[in-house]
């Protein structure tokens, strides 16, 4: 018996210690890349360990590319696009979780269907209107666009937290004099903090992964995104790989720890406004 | 007491308004607009010629499109698989909760962080023919003895960016198995130990079962959400080797911002939107029937 359960778990370390392979070995190769000059990306057969490291290409991607300029640009339009759906979720949160209304199972509904769009549907709608209202290469286009793709989730998990707080707490405040807004502001969001970074976090995950929309309303270089500036390298004759993984690994570096940093909250809102779907 | 109701109505109305009007703003708005679009042959500027459903009718009976679907289905079909298999698996095995299991969580979680254009360009680093770091370990390890082009030959094309995308995708699945493996209550399985029930068979009479509504739900979001999936593919094939990845997003996206023809591209994104609903609606239909 002791002995079964023994080779079982070593089975499953196996299973384990390969899928860890398959996620670490692209990773590794990425950086492996970023520090190689043009040389010795092109050498054959192709090596893990370069014999002349540099961090060169680091340099190149603030100097010789604009990703200065597409990295803020990135920040400015995921940060705008977040707060605005942290307010709009959190007090739709709000009333759908304490509020009786007719019509509410509907609009529960509707959120997730939102799910359903498909993008591309949205995609040409968005192109005409932002060109006639002359959005086209502005911020604002771009953040009203992130927020229609992050409300309505944000929306379902906002409500998710709010539902787990007693509504006595409501109550209380209430007698106390308290109007319905200082309680969302002094009692409840205080009280879901973390459930409000883990939606934020969503919605930045979502924003800083985006790519086709910006791709189509945005065209001059000092508005792209870090996602459209990126992936416009790889167009070129000559791709300069160390430079375009140099990015790459400052791309996501910050969203990656800012996940791993917040991961417990994140996942469970992220289940809970899953599930409830 | 009627009263009370009504303002508590008003209220609930109130804090979900600015949520309400942005979303009938940014979402049903423009897809009313873009049906209207569909039914125009428009190059969105000074020109709207109505041409009814002909671009709906064109559509449905052209081998490209049946062509697009086909590649749709199947890169759609073989990646929730592919992810279904990894991310159950790792769920079942981490939950076992065996010394460093939140360390292997942590590291498996990764691919799912990564912005899909940075997974899209690394991959297509590591599927270059000649300087990728993919067949040169196939030949080492002596798989291949020729140099695969497998973003440039319409048989691996497709396959190519199913891998790409189970790497980027299973995350979710395994995070969301996981979550509900947690919930199964540890007694169900000293009971099922104590009648003698033997490891498969608890976990298909029991894990199964237990888990069985969170599956269901992430079995529709995953089919939905790589259905309509663009960026990968754009970045890895631009939809070729001649078609070979040509999925509806991509078709739909080219013929908008390449060919200019909004009318048809919208027809098409029409089309892609009942597919959707249809496949959605028929996952419930089994949900249903299942219950």
């Amino acid at each position: 018996m002791n002995r079964k359960i023994k080779f079982e778990n070593i089975f499953c370390y196996f299973i384990l210690l390969i899928m860890t392979a398959i996620v670490v070995i692209p990773v590794a190769w990425m950086f492996s890349t970023s520090i190689k000059d043009m040389d010795e990306i092109f050498a054959l057969p192709p090596k893990w360990i370069p014999e002349k490291p540099s961090l060169d290409a680091y340099n190149r991607i603030w100097n010789q590319y604009p990703f200065g300029q597409y990295f803020l640009n990135s920040i400015i339009v995921v940060g705008g696009a977040t707060i605005i759906s942290l307010v709009f979720s959190s007090l739709s949160g709000y009333g759908l979780s304490r509020f009786n209304f007719k019509g509410k199972e509907w609009f529960l509904t509707f959120l997730i269907i939102n799910q359903m769009f498909p993008s591309i549907m949205l995609l040409i709608p968005y192109f005409s209107v932002m060109k006639s209202l002359g959005l086209i290469n502005t911020y604002a286009g771009l953040i009203f666009c992130y927020t229609s793709f992050t409300i309505p989730f944000c929306t379902w998990m906002m409500f998710g937290y709010f539902k787990s707080i007693p509504k006595d707490l409501d109550d209380a405040a209430r007698l106390d004099g308290c109007s319905r807004l200082q309680i969302l502001r002094l009692i409840l969001l205080p009280l879901s903090l973390p459930g409000l970074f883990a939606t934020g976090i969503y919605s930045v995950i979502v924003g800083w992964n985006e790519y086709m929309f910006s791709l189509i309303l945005t065209t001059t270089d000092p508005m792209k995104t870090f996602a459209v500036g990126i992936g416009q390298l790889i167009g070129e004759y000559r791709i300069a790989w160390n430079d375009l993984m140099a990015a790459s690994l400052i791309g996501s570096v910050p969203v990656i720890i800012l996940f791993l940093y917040f991961q417990r909250y994140l996942i469970s809102g992220l289940i809970s406004g899953a599930v409830k779907s | 007491m009627k009263i009370a109701i009504n303002r508590e109505y008003l209220t609930g109305y109130l804090f979900i308004s600015p949520t309400t009007v942005a979303l009938l703003l940014l979402v049903i708005y423009p897809i009313v607009y873009g049906i209207v679009i569909s039914v125009f042959n428009t190059n969105l500027i000074n020109k709207w010629d109505f041409v009814g459903f002909k671009y709906f009718i064109d559509t449905l009976f052209s081998g490209r499109f049946h062509q697009s679907l086909a590649a749709t289905f199947h890169f759609t079909f073989f990646t929730v698989i592919g992810n279904f298999i990894v991310g159950v698996t790792l769920a079942v095995i981490l939950n076992k909760n065996l010394p460093f299991s939140t360390f292997f969580k942590t590291v498996l979680i990764v691919p799912w962080l990564f912005p899909e254009v940075v997974v899209g360009l690394l991959w297509k680093w590591m599927f270059n023919s000649i300087y990728g770091i993919i067949n040169h370990f196939l030949s080492l390890v002596n798989i291949i003895d020729q140099p695969v082009t497998w973003l440039g030959n319409p048989d691996t094309a497709p396959w190519a960016i199913v891998i790409t995308a189970i790497w980027k995708g299973y995350p979710i699945v395994m995070i969301f198995v996981l979550a509900g493996l947690q919930t199964i209550p540890r007694e169900l399985y000293e009971a099922a130990n104590l009648d003698g029930a033997s490891k498969i068979q608890t976990f298909f009479f029991i894990t199964i079962p237990m888990i069985k509504p969170i599956l269901l739900v992430t079995l529709v979001l995953e089919t939905v959400w790589w259905l309509k999936h663009f960026t990968l593919i754009w970045l890895l094939t631009q939809g070729g080797p001649v078609n070979a990845t040509n999925v509806v997003s991509i078709s739909i996206f080219r013929s908008a911002f390449e060919s200019f023809r909004f009318g048809q591209a919208s027809a098409t994104a029409v089309l892609v939107f009942f597919i959707c609903i249809f496949i959605s609606k028929l996952y419930k239909t089994l949900i249903s029937e299942n219950e």
